[in-house]
């Protein structure tokens, strides 16, 4: 179904059923569709008519893809699936929807994510939900704790690096840093040192590429950019609640809204 | 078509007596699973996720870091510890592009249990390898 209708966390996983609720609340969310764990199971295990139906729903997506593991016990208060559960980015469209549900299914049920799940005592069998959107083309992106997840202080801290935020995610750069208070005002700009940055490829995938030198340190942000981002925060804490982790993407000068969840952890 | 190929599984030792109904209720809970060159399949001393039938290609299975054997077609790994639960006895990685059918802890525990051919085949090859590490 498409994303915007996908409310039942226990049939789409959390990381559906929080971009629905954000697509129904007019947050700025890349389109797209939310798929079920059985009708991925079956597409992972080969079930043509499975196939067939899942593409039939993703194909007006057009291309390229973001494909999402939205599992159902996922990111929950007490465990963050984060790194066990595949995201393929850049998927061309709908004819490579059903390798890249494979893929994710079997991150979900792969010896690593297994024993994640046995330490953290969660040793059920996975649901293993699936969101597909458009993939957006970001000149920056990042993440963003709408509370300030080291001190606890009251305060927007967002980190930032230019293309896919996954150099930020999977700690591939050291990210520009920015503190913002609840009013808007910036309380610190930080640059770090983004010698990366992770593009979509023409014929699907990503690739990591080397940054010009004069970009490396230079803040990949502007104050308006700030502010708007301040204001996603304002209202993902009205939709959502305190202490959110944002994901975020530029792309043409739009921003987008990728992914919003608790924060697990906050100190001190 | 969905799931294991049932001519591939009538080559697993595993399987081998089961009738072409049996086989095909088998086949129907794996799912296939393409690894590329060098990847690891399983890796010794993690937990334990499926079980795994080589539908083409070959995979390496090292203890302890030492090479002990090479897999092919329709040879099978990593039942041993999807029975106790415990963490896997060694390394498996794919010698070539490797194509496997895997069915996950959640689908095999069933299967066994309800299968008393596929369980008794399943002690057969497991006395095997106690036989064989006692005769060490």
């Amino acid at each position: 179904m498409t994303l915007v209708d996908a409310q039942d966390t226990s049939v789409f996983g959390s990381k559906a059923v929080g971009l629905g609720q954000a697509m129904r609340d007019e947050l700025p969310v890349p389109p797209g569709v939310a798929l079920a764990g059985p009708i991925v199971e079956a597409v992972a295990g080969g079930d043509e008519r499975a196939i067939e139906q899942v593409v039939e729903w993703v194909r007006p997506l057009g291309g390229p893809l973001a494909v999402r593991s939205s599992a159902v016990d996922e990111d929950g208060a007490a465990a963050s699936f984060a790194g066990q559960h595949m995201t393929l980015l850049n998927v061309p469209g709908s004819d490579e929807i059903a390798s890249a549900l494979s893929d994710i299914w079997w991150s979900a049920n792969s010896d690593s994510a297994i024993t994640y799940r046995q330490r953290v005592g969660l040793f059920t069998r996975p649901s293993v939900g699936v969101v597909v959107q458009v993939l957006v083309d970001p000149e920056t992106a990042g993440v963003m704790f709408t509370q300030n997840p080291v001190t606890g202080a009251d305060e927007r801290v967002i980190e930032a690096s230019w293309g896919l935020g996954e150099a930020v995610v999977a700690g591939r750069v050291i990210p520009d840093h920015f503190r913002v208070d609840r009013a808007g005002e910036v309380l610190e700009r930080a640059p770090g040192r983004k010698s990366i940055a992770f593009r979509s490829l023409p014929d699907g995938g990503t690739v990591e590429q080397e940054i010009e030198t004069e970009l490396v340190e230079r803040l990949c942000l502007e104050d308006d950019d700030l502010a708007e981002l301040s204001r996603l925060a304002d209202r993902c804490e009205q939709v959502y609640g305190p202490a959110r982790d944002i994901e975020w993407a530029i792309a043409d000068g739009t921003l987008y809204l990728l992914q919003c969840r608790a924060v697990t952890t906050l100190g001190p | 078509m969905s799931g294991a190929s049932v001519a591939v599984l009538q080559r697993v030792p595993l399987f081998a007596d089961l009738d072409e109904s049996e086989l095909e209720r088998v086949a129907s809970v794996f799912k296939p699973r393409r690894f590329a060159e060098g990847e690891t399949v399983i890796q010794q001393g993690s937990g334990a996720a499926a079980f795994f039938v080589i539908d083409s290609g070959e995979a390496t299975v090292f203890v302890d870091g030492h090479e002990q054997r090479v897999l092919k077609s329709g040879d099978y790994f990593g039942e041993m510890a999807l029975i106790d639960a415990g963490t896997r006895t060694a390394t498996v990685t794919a010698a070539s592009e490797l194509v496997c059918s895997g069915v996950t802890f959640w689908d095999f525990r069933p299967l066994i249990e309800e299968n008393g051919v596929i369980g008794w085949k399943l002690l057969e090859s497991l006395i095997n390898i106690y036989r064989s590490e006692r005769g060490k």
